[in-house]
């Protein structure tokens, strides 16, 4: 799917599971990663999340995004807490700086709790095809133009992508010079922002124009060409998870508040 | 029967009206062209015949539009998208971005529609094969070159199989003989299909060979009207910006040198060059 | 300047193979134009020779240098390119920045950044909307902005991906009447066009191309009057000429001057007999 979304074309078990199953499955490792209480339960949690990777073959495509996303946030997470939250067990001295330990697993904690709910995320975006998602959705009874908009949010990334990748070659055409260092590369992006998300507006407008071309506010019943396959055991699946996760967040509510 | 009544329209911010009291009666199942210069109102009248002006761009109108009883002003788009079909001028943009195969874009359509599956998918195979996409059926609407995507456009639109269709330079991108298929489609669809085809376009030798009658506009108002041989051949055309065929501008040219008698109208397709010229 | 292709090859990562074999040299000033059917190569053709794309056999040079030795930056000095879609190449705030661009990255100082800039804005007749964002602006006026953006480059090769698209006749003349001035002036143009009327009208050279081959290449009298040869890339010969085969006039004219030449002439044989 050049420049659409995440997705990974394939059709282990795990693409096959509905879309509702993966969107519960991913809202369940968030609520994961906001109620466990500590680094261990956290990294159990992600080791947990990596046979359902396996199951849908998409385990490197997982590993690489999440960790490319992740790493950033480690080693700045890691410096500000290590430094600034308040410890005993003294690592090491920068200046007037301690950097201890229990800042340290502090930011580490922080870090695994981000890693957990974004691999969840992503999970379900690589092995979900988007418009079935949004089928899915309309079908459980969200609005079509809410599911739309889910929709395009989720393209949005690989569209600035594309779109960028065109600019700059546009730009190079027109002497702009881009075999440069690594810095001055990103320099090179900065002033294109402005110019993305205009023409992602213009984009919108002219979308919205097709869209209702298609009849796409048209009241009456929609019919579908697609569909989806669900199962009883998903369904209780699904229903088991939500159960948890109310459980979860009102255990820790219940510990904050008591 | 299609009717513009003293149709005038203003964008928002405009001060000069983009159409300026359109009187203009299309009788069902005629394939008309619409030409004139850029900006002379030709999309506009397009978006008018389907009801994005006023609803999707606002602005202020006089008189109105009436496909058949319908009154566009009264009715939404998402009504009219089942009456109307639009194809627009920007070949780049006109994917839903909802689907991610031609084939389902080409469905998506239809599934607005409501209709059941198995004619959906009846209609998808039969449009692939009359736009010539079926290499291109199951690859990303994103993947494709300009003219492909443009194809895309035209089958998705044409799926709906609209009482009224309306193009606005839908070949710009595709090359001499896929543009001559485009026509040949519209005019059978028009001919056999009992569909009003309304098409805007700069080819002019292409809408002499097709179209039924020929509307100039220019500054917002119809200047022209009549029967493609007799307008694109007319002399005003020069002044209000819209070309000639070549064969118009040799017949000219031809006349100038006294070879030829200066009472023979002017010719517009290659058959009345021939008989000019023999 | 010189522009050669020698045995290109190049195959997207779809498995099309765009350009298979290609040998091409375009002399230096000479305006060519590009022909065939939609898919053919023809754009893939032409990003070689800025760069945008490299060939995976074979080799390219522009005036001398090879373009594997060179950044699509470098090449741009050489090379001015105008890209089918014009919204694609549009980022700038304004339309006076967006062509004041090109010259900037020349490294011109600001008094001749603004005076190319000025002179491509008179050139395309865009003054009026200099300060507009490009957004703002209809589509066919984007495309001379675009077009607007190249030239102001003054690069002694332009290569034009359908420049003519979406014009009025006011603006074919007028993208006409440019491109003769810049061949005048000893540029050397590649011109990729859908309208063989308007290539007729301005070039000297024609190439056909189908399914990443050259199938003719030579002055666009003879190869516009292939019409068997044209049918294959599924183009048709300009109007003029169809009319000249169709009178049996054994002339092939370009332009409306030609034809009625020809055409005197031919009645006088005609009368003769």
């Amino acid at each position: 799917m050049r420049g659409n979304s995440l997705f990974v074309p394939g059709d282990s078990g795990l693409h096959r599971l509905h879309p509702l199953t993966k969107l519960i499955l991913s809202l369940f490792f968030l609520v994961l990663a906001a109620t466990l209480p500590s680094l261990p339960w956290l990294l159990t949690a992600f080791v947990l999340l990596l046979p359902l990777a396996i199951w849908g073959g998409l385990l490197r495509p997982l590993l690489k995004s999440s960790l490319a996303v992740i790493i950033p946030f480690v080693i700045s997470l890691s410096i500000i807490q290590g430094f600034f939250t308040p410890g005993e067990t003294q690592l090491f001295k920068l200046g007037d700086f301690v950097f201890t330990l229990e800042g340290w697993l502090a930011g580490l904690k922080v870090a695994s709790q981000l890693l957990l709910a974004i691999s969840g995320a992503l999970l379900m975006m690589l092995s979900t095809r988007p418009d079935q998602l949004m089928l899915a959705l309309t079908n459980a009874g969200l609005p079509g133009s809410l599911a739309y908009i889910v929709l395009t949010a989720i393209q949005i990334f690989p569209r600035f992508q594309e779109r960028a990748q065109v600019i700059l070659e546009a730009q190079q055409a027109r002497g702009l010079e881009i075999n440069v260092n690594i810095f001055k590369r990103i320099r090179l992006l900065v002033p294109l922002l402005g110019p993305l998300v205009l023409s992602s507006i213009v984009d919108v407008e002219e979308r919205a124009m097709a869209l209702e071309a298609r009849a796409f506010s048209r009241a009456g019943k929609k019919t579908s060409l697609l569909v989806l396959k669900d199962s009883g055991w998903q369904r209780t699946t699904r229903w088991c998870l939500v159960l948890l996760m109310i459980a979860l967040i009102g255990f820790r509510v219940w510990q904050v508040f008591v | 029967m299609i009717r513009f009544k003293e149709f005038t329209y203003r964008y928002p911010n405009q001060v000069n009206p983009a159409l300026d009291s359109i009187n203009l009666g299309i009788p069902d199942g005629q394939f008309l062209g619409v030409v004139g210069p850029n900006g002379a109102g030709k999309s506009t009248l397009c978006y008018a015949l389907a009801g994005f002006v006023p609803h999707f761009f606002h602005g202020s109108l006089a008189g109105g539009v009436y496909i058949g009883k319908l009154d566009v002003q009264q009715s939404t788009l998402g009504e009219l998208a089942g009456e109307v079909g639009l194809v627009f001028q920007n070949p780049f943009n006109q994917i839903s971005g909802a689907r991610f195969t031609v084939r389902e874009e080409i469905a998506f359509g239809l599934e607005n529609l409501g209709l059941v599956r198995k004619e959906i998918e009846r209609r998808i195979e039969e449009a692939l094969e009359i736009i010539g996409l079926e290499e291109v059926a199951n690859r990303s609407p994103f993947a494709l070159s300009g003219g492909q995507q443009q194809r895309v456009a035209i089958a998705s639109i044409l799926a709906m199989q609209p009482r009224l269709l309306v193009l606005d330079e839908p070949t710009s991108q595709l090359d001499p003989q896929s543009t001559q298929e485009v026509f040949r489609i519209l005019e059978k669809l028009a001919r056999r299909g009992g569909t009003t085809v309304v098409l805007v376009e700069h080819k002019l030798e292409w809408l002499a060979s097709f179209v039924d009658r020929v509307i100039v506009l220019s500054e917002g108002r119809v200047v022209l009207d009549g029967k493609p041989i007799k307008i694109l051949a007319d002399e005003e055309l020069k002044k209000i910006g819209v070309g000639q065929t070549q064969y118009s501008l040799a017949a000219t040219a031809v006349k100038k040198k006294n070879l030829v008698p200066k009472s023979k109208s002017l010719p517009v397709t290659l058959k009345q060059a021939q008989s000019f010229f023999k | 300047m010189k522009l050669t292709l020698e045995h290109v090859t190049f195959t997207y990562p779809t498995g099309v193979r765009a350009l298979d074999g290609i040998n091409l040299a375009i002399k230096s000033g000479e305006l060519a134009a590009l022909v065939g059917e939609n898919g053919a190569g023809k754009t893939t053709l032409v990003k070689m020779l800025n760069g945008l794309l490299r060939p995976q056999e074979g080799k390219v040079t522009v005036g001398g240098w090879n373009t594997a030795d060179f950044s699509t930056a470098e090449l741009a000095s050489r090379v001015g390119f105008l890209f089918q879609n014009p919204d694609e190449q549009l980022f700038e705030r304004t339309v006076r920045r967006e062509i004041a661009f090109g010259p900037s990255n020349q490294g011109f100082p600001a008094r001749k950044v603004a005076s190319r800039t000025k002179a491509a804005l008179e050139t395309v007749e865009l003054a009026d909307s200099a300060d507009q964002n490009p957004y703002d602006l209809e589509p066919f006026e984007r495309k001379l902005l675009a077009l607007a953006a190249t030239l102001a480059m003054e690069t002694p090769v332009l290569v034009l991906d359908e420049p003519s698209i979406g014009q009025d006749a006011a603006g074919r003349h007028r993208i006409s009447r440019i491109l003769k001035e810049l061949h005048k002036r000893g540029r050397t143009i590649l011109l990729i066009s859908h309208d063989l009327d308007f290539c007729a009208e301005n070039a000297e050279r024609a190439i056909v191309m189908a399914h990443g081959h050259i199938l003719a290449d030579g002055t666009t009298a003879d190869v516009f009057s292939q019409t068997d040869t044209l049918l294959k890339a599924a183009v048709f010969p300009p109007q003029l000429i169809r009319l000249a085969q169709t009178l049996k006039m054994s002339a092939n004219p370009l332009t409306i001057s030609q034809f009625v030449s020809a055409y005197a002439k031919w009645r006088n044989r005609k009368k003769k007999l």
